[in-house]
């Protein structure tokens, strides 16, 4: 028996090994733990409903989170996305399933597109998010973002109750009237569902309020995702 | 012109220049010679198809509209790009090599052989499941490289759980008494990955979105550093000293970036969440850190650097140093790069930015793949009996070095014009529109890149072993 960690090959690969889950706990488990038992939801904010929650699901399994952050730091340069993030905006996100029993990043590591913290207010027209999403570029001239023309259905004519997108000519399917699917609108209600509470001092959201409301009222808008 | 056509035929000159050849004695055990290829067949094929993917999402960004496939869309392609080439390419391809390196300085054969098949079945097994799975919107969201769900990351578990336990049973029996330092780096990266994967994959403290980004940062961080990058360092400190045909210049250099790495990396996980809304001093804690890294990288690379020192004519002559060359240098630039990035006010400007995707690839690429190539077209031949044609090794280590820094310098700009035009506080757009030019770059260099793989694969075919040099090694002995 030697305590050689160049000769003794249990002690190097268990001091290795139990010294990195020490680590892990220092840096890793034990904050994880913390936070989790700190965080509550913001005074004033609502439960996501059934819908919103598929939807999250949708905006989840599309990947939408590599290039949409929900993360608005506290800088000046991230004040145009709405005031900076506090943990409890992500208190309502929970794990999904069985198969995916920990709460979804939704904070994101790259923001290709828009910041989506308070997309609902600041873009607050379903039809305006179904164009968007049927084609980004109907509505916002050199945009990048993929089509989601699986989130809709392409029909003959509308049935009652169906929400008919208004896509522009040269977007649209020759036939027929595009009209979301159970996917399309759930995403569509998650989206505009994200719109961060207010916290006293701590910044407001931009148009936070009324805007909102106008907006889910306004026509659809033509240009400009901001 | 016809003047110059014939002088060019009184005087021809090579397209490559002559290199080295590799001693003509190759391995007698076929059945080793034969696991290692494998490992080593699978990976490219991995990289091949990761890389393919990789490059049609390159091309995305410049024609969004190329298709309106569901599985084929950006978000869905994105994680089977990332994962395909962590899981499929660079994992098993190292752990292939650490296969040959591990037995071969315990001076030993490899304790189990089909447990080694196995291994190699599982892990292939779950990168196939979990591509699939993530093509068809299955996954646990953008949890960076570990989106596949958590029975498919089992099946990758189990099988470097049992290559891990090979390589134990295989050194604890070694006919040396002293641990060769290969070892500590290749065991160490099996013994924290797993330690990693059973931490990532519990789901009791990550119920709720901050403390799952926690967990992420750690993970995300770790499963890049305390998986390839000890174990490709590993395998360096076998294969360099072997191609040198010198010893390493420091063993005590190399145990001090052993525990450095250790200690200090495992610190540095909230590096990725600098501003977010996670715990202000781990965040501090883990920039101090990423400063301190530079005490590992320096021991690192001078030690590899310093081994080096006055064989510069024998790297020229190789086809396999070249490789290892750029690969230290990578690990000694990029992660500096890594170590600046972290710093707070430059933070502000380059995260979320395309900046960190050209860092990714800098040190996954630059860095891993670079070693990674380098022990193969080091070690293979001298396996197998068999050399790689000397210019499919010269097409690819230049295709893939330019079209690496096309990528990067690329990215690196049009990054830190996006972080300035957010910081300008000009219309979000701006910030997409500027990045057209710098997208069409960075799909030219990925074409490189990928072309460089096909390439490759051809070298390794060229390289597989055979029964007929078998005879005809064993015939020159």
């Amino acid at each position: 028996m030697t305590f050689d960690v160049g000769r003794n090959h249990w002690l190097l690969f268990g001091v290795s090994f139990f010294g990195f889950i020490g680590l892990a706990f220092i840096v890793g488990i034990g904050p994880a733990i913390w936070v989790q038992d700190h965080t509550r939801p913001l005074p004033g904010a609502v439960a996501p409903t059934a819908d919103e929650t598929a939807g999250l699901h949708v905006f989840v399994s599309e990947g939408c989170v590599y290039c949409h952050t929900q993360q608005v730091r506290p800088l000046e340069m991230d004040a145009v996305w709405g005031r900076p993030s506090a943990p409890g905006d992500y208190a309502f996100v929970q794990a999904l399933d069985i198969w995916r029993p920990y709460a979804p990043a939704i904070l994101g590591s790259e923001r290709t597109g828009p910041d989506l913290s308070n997309v609902g207010t600041r873009q607050g027209s379903d039809v305006w998010q179904y164009l968007h999403l049927y084609n980004p570029r109907s509505v916002v001239d050199g945009s990048v973002m993929p089509a989601f023309p699986w989130l809709f259905d392409v029909k003959p004519a509308a049935a009652p109750g169906d929400t008919v997108v208004p896509v522009p000519a040269s977007y649209a399917p020759a036939h027929g009237v595009v009209v979301p699917n159970a996917r399309g609108r759930v995403l569509v209600a998650y989206l505009l569902s994200r719109k961060q509470v207010p916290m006293e001092g701590y910044g407001g959201a931009p148009g936070a309020g009324s805007s909102g409301e106008a907006g889910a009222a306004a026509a659809p808008a033509t240009s400009g995702a901001n | 012109m016809m003047s110059e056509v014939r002088s060019a035929a009184v005087l021809p000159r090579p397209l490559v220049v002559a290199k080295a050849r590799v001693e003509p004695v190759a391995d007698t055990d076929t059945a080793w010679v034969r696991l290692v290829y494998r490992y080593l067949a699978w990976s490219t094929a991995w990289l091949v198809f990761g890389t393919l993917v990789g490059e049609y999402l390159g091309i995305k960004f410049v024609r969004p509209d190329l298709d309106h496939v569901a599985w084929l869309s950006f978000g869905r392609l994105r994680p089977v790009h990332t994962n395909t080439v962590f899981w499929g390419w660079s994992s098993l391809a190292m752990l292939g090599m650490a296969l040959y390196v591990v037995p071969k300085t315990s001076r030993r054969s490899l304790y189990s052989f089909p447990l080694a098949y196995l291994s190699l079945a599982l892990i292939n097994v779950s990168v196939l499941v979990g591509d699939l799975l993530l093509m068809n919107g299955i996954t646990n969201g953008a949890q960076e490289y570990r989106e596949y769900i958590w029975p498919v990351q089992a099946v990758f578990a189990t099988g470097v759980i049992l290559i891990a336990y090979n390589l134990i049973r295989t050194i604890a029996t070694r006919d040396v008494e002293e641990i060769y330092i290969s070892n500590w780096y290749i065991m160490g990266g099996l013994l924290w990955t797993i330690a990693l994967l059973v931490i990532a994959y519990i789901p009791w403290y990550q119920q709720n979105g901050i403390s799952e980004t926690v967990i992420q940062g750690f993970y995300m961080h770790m499963g890049v550093g305390m998986w390839f990058t000890p174990i490709v360092l590993g395998l360096t400190y076998y294969s360099l000293p072997r191609l040198l045909n010198k010893p390493i210049y420091s063993y005590s250099l190399g145990v001090l970036a052993f525990w450095t790495q250790m200690v200090f990396y495992s610190m540095i996980g909230a590096h990725h969440f600098i501003f977010a809304p996670i715990p202000w001093w781990l965040q501090t804690v883990a920039i101090i850190f990423s400063v301190g890294m530079v005490v590992t990288l320096a021991a690192g690379t001078g030690n590899f650097l310093l081994t080096m020192r006055g064989s510069g004519r024998m790297i020229a002559r190789s086809y396999s140093l070249p490789f290892i060359l750029a690969g230290v240098l990578s690990y000694f630039l990029f992660s500096f790069q890594g170590t600046f990035e972290a710093l707070r006010p430059l933070q502000a400007l380059w995260h979320f930015t395309n900046y960190t995707v050209a860092h990714s690839h800098l040190t996954m690429y630059g860095f891993v793949a670079f070693l990674i190539w380098g022990t193969v077209y080091g070690l293979v031949p001298r396996m197998t009996g068999h050399e790689p044609p000397a210019l499919g090794v010269g097409i690819h280590f230049w295709f893939a070095l330019i079209g690496l820094l096309l990528y990067s310098i690329a990215l690196m700009i049009g990054g830190t014009m996006q972080g300035d035009n957010w910081i300008a506080g000009n219309p979000f757009i701006h910030s997409v529109t500027d990045m057209l030019p710098y997208w069409l770059w960075r799909a030219v260099g990925g074409s490189l890149m990928f072309v460089s793989h096909l390439v490759f694969a051809w070298n390794v075919w060229a390289m597989r072993p055979r029964a007929a040099v078998v005879a005809t090694a064993a015939a020159g002995e």
